[in-house]
């Protein structure tokens, strides 16, 4: 579990589960930027994989959305999505599952239930907090908003991202039962 | 999996991957600072005339292109709704010239090539213990996944449909995780045993 052949393949795993999402068809909002499972994938990764190789399945999945393969929701793909309005919540991605995975390694997961409870405040922390923190300022820098216009507009999102950190947690358990050698979080892989 | 990439050669074809990206993001900082709108809209219609140079090749773009027409209209109107409309205007066109020149590098770029020019840019990322050799290596595993996770999902679908008659819905979530889980557990050994550690 903790050989680099292990981080190549469960990169790549995480990084398909980003194009997965992908693939799910998107609800539009105002403001440019659409509402997507693909967070889910943010928190899942930094959950289930620890902070450092969630970072790099978020590096490989936007790597591959920059050489043009259509992965993002919708079939978008290629550089210009890096200079659309949302570009601020896509390039925080690798970051919130990094925040993600760090805060997972700190708190408990002796049992199933206590691992589910610290996916869920792993997920609000960095799949939420920080990935809207970066969008937000992208908002503001791209889209030339206000800073109170930006935040206001990013809080619709917010109810849809509680959802997916409870849908975090449910997986989470899942993994706590179903394989209990599996280290969440990262723990052993840092 | 389709790429944006078009076989419709055009002269954009022929510039070498490294000096389309360099010029991108060269192209792309100098628009971020320009600040005039009558610069901007002389921008946006360099853009467009180059984007017209490349059909047949540039008929893929539509479909980007068209999400970031609704982004760039939503923009302006919602800078003309707090009374700044020109602020508006200039982020819109900014938008779109980006854009448009990220789209044109995808469309006239075989993403081998770009692949090929990101595994030189992140060379010195090994010094840290990351193998940006790999990267292609990488890609096509994620590929392979992504098509896999369908399967599974198929897979256990059906075995549900033939257990119950009905269809499995949210509770093959379970089942699908660990499965795909130990899936890469698999691959990572058979990688191991082939590459090495």
């Amino acid at each position: 579990m903790n050989n680099p052949r292990h981080t190549t393949a469960l990169v790549a795993l995480f990084a398909a589960l980003m194009a997965v999402f992908g693939l799910i068809p998107k609800l539009d909002l105002p403001l440019g930027v659409p509402i997507t499972l693909q967070t889910l994938g943010v928190m899942l990764a930094g959950a289930l994989l620890g902070p450092r190789r969630a970072l790099l399945a978020m590096g490989l999945f936007l790597g591959a959305v920059a050489i043009g393969l259509p992965l993002l929701s919708g079939g978008r793909g290629g550089l210009g999505v890096f200079f659309a309005p949302s570009a601020g919540y896509l390039v925080s991605w690798p970051l919130g599952a990094f925040v993600t995975g760090l805060v997972m390694a700190q708190l408990p997961t002796g049992t199933p239930r206590a691992a589910a409870l610290s996916a869920f405040v792993a997920a609000c922390v960095g799949g939420l907090l920080v990935v809207h923190a970066g969008g937000v300022v992208g908002l503001v820098l791209l889209a030339k908003m206000g800073w109170a216009q930006a935040i206001t507009g990013t809080l619709v999102f917010v109810p849809g991202d509680l959802i997916k950190a409870v849908l975090t947690a449910a997986v989470v358990h899942t993994v706590a039962r179903g394989l209990p050698d599996w280290q969440l979080g990262g723990r052993a892989a840092r | 999996m389709h790429s944006l990439y078009s076989e419709h050669r055009t002269w954009l074809h022929r510039v070498p991957a490294g000096t389309k990206l360099l010029a991108l993001a060269a192209l792309g900082t100098g628009l971020f600072w320009l600040q005039q709108w009558q610069a901007l809209v002389a921008c946006t219609v360099v853009c467009a005339a180059l984007l017209v140079s490349l059909v047949p090749a540039a008929r893929g773009a539509w479909r980007v292109m068209r999400s970031l027409l609704v982004a760039a209209v939503l923009i302006a109107a919602f800078h003309a709704l707090w009374q700044q409309p020109l602020l508006g205007i200039t982020s819109a066109l900014r938008l779109l010239c980006t854009a448009s020149l990220g789209t044109m590098l995808t469309l006239t770029t075989r993403h081998t090539d770009l692949l090929a020019v990101m595994e030189r840019l992140l060379a010195p990322l090994s010094r840290w213990g990351l193998r940006p050799e790999r990267m292609a290596l990488q890609v096509a595993l994620m590929l392979r996944f992504a098509e896999h996770f369908f399967v599974q999902w198929k897979r256990l679908d059906d075995a549900y449909r033939a257990r119950s008659g009905r269809a499995g819905g949210w509770r093959l979530l379970a089942p699908l995780t660990i499965q795909m889980l130990s899936a890469a557990r698999r691959v990572a050994d058979a990688l191991h045993l082939r590459l090495g550690p």
